[in-house]
């Protein structure tokens, strides 16, 4: 069943890979790491991100995770999650690429700790620097529309704007802003990324035409994670098929969906 | 000789390591784990660990995988 669905929409690139789903998962906050495994599962997804942190080596270093993680079978994106400026940023992203074997870094300069609002102007600096060091950049940013477009013309491989705070479900706050942008820039891999809390929201993006979304404390702090793993897949690929179809345009008055040729006689005086 | 007076993931510590592969071994760390270095702030990478030499004041950070958004 999972298989046809994910067949319904057209497969998508990004960083020279070809996926069937259009959905992006995060690692962090399940109950335990079965948990995690079996919402990839549910979910169908090819991308999971994970985060790197200092090592103790009394915990077993993390190893223990990434096994998981490599057992999963997905391409993995990791994150600068936790950088404040562009010099952590760059050189964490070359730290996780001799860890993980990918040039995949998921960018994120955070400059305002209590919204984890991105720091744009880092970002760029970073983003700019990283691709010219072979990486494919995943540009974490806000709504932004010239950002966005400053960050694809700086070779990200896709630029991934919030729909609201991390963590903070609270779905697109900006729904113009991301429409907009997603108009502006028909040729850029967008995904939207952060703020997303119900299956609703990214069926909304992925209607407005964006390639894909990313979600993590949605799907992991749900009651029922590979569940709602589930559903968010099903809305996703909804949402991608009600873009590809071409909704109706909205108008402002009513129009009756009956035929009005050939009414009964009792409208007739 | 006196033992170097650095910093390990943000930690102070001892040590008679001269390099930065001899401090990973004296702290236990298996080399073969997934794991990278750097060393104040510049990424070290892994073929350079038995030669890049340890001076006095080095902060070193040891990063591994976690879960992640």
């Amino acid at each position: 069943m999972h298989q046809n669905l994910e067949s319904m929409d057209g497969s998508w690139q990004v960083a020279g890979v070809t996926l069937a789903s259009r959905m992006l998962l995060g690692t962090a906050h399940y109950p335990s790491l079965q948990v995690l495994s079996d919402a990839v599962g549910s979910s169908c997804t090819e991308i999971v991100t994970v985060g790197l942190r200092r090592l103790q080596p009394e915990s077993g270093g993390g190893n223990h995770f990434w096994q998981k993680v490599q057992s999963l079978g997905c391409h993995v994106l990791p994150n600068t999650a936790g950088c404040h400026s562009a010099n952590e940023a760059i050189t964490l992203a070359h730290m996780a690429r001799e860890i993980f074997g990918t040039p995949w870094i998921k960018l994120e300069v955070i400059g305002d700790d209590y919204t984890l609002q991105p720091d744009l102007i880092a970002t760029l600096e970073a983003a700019t620097q990283l691709t010219r060091d072979g990486f494919a950049v995943f540009a974490y940013t806000t709504d932004d529309l010239v950002m966005a477009q400053r960050l694809h013309g700086a070779g990200c491989a896709a630029v991934m704007p919030w729909a609201a705070p991390i963590g903070s479900g609270r779905g697109p706050m900006n729904p113009y802003a991301l429409e907009t942008m997603r108009r502006r820039m028909p040729d850029a891999v967008l995904v939207v990324d952060a703020g997303l809390g119900l299956p609703s929201h990214a069926a909304q993006v992925m209607e407005f035409g964006f390639d894909a979304v990313l979600l993590n404390t949605a799907v992991a702090q749900a009651g029922d994670p590979v569940r709602m793993a589930r559903a968010f897949a099903q809305a996703v690929s909804a949402g991608r098929a009600a873009f590809e179809s071409t909704p109706m345009p909205e108008r402002s008055a009513a129009q009756a969906s009956t035929p009005t040729v050939g009414m009964p006689f009792w409208h007739a005086q | 000789m006196n033992p170097l007076e650095i910093h390990v993931n943000g930690e102070p510590v001892q040590t008679q390591a001269a390099h930065l592969q001899d401090l990973l071994l004296e702290r236990g760390h298996a080399l073969t784990s997934a794991f990278a270095c750097a060393i104040n702030n510049q990424f070290v990478p892994r073929v350079q660990w038995p030669q890049r030499a340890l001076v006095q004041g080095d902060r070193v950070d040891v990063i591994a995988p976690i879960t992640g958004g």
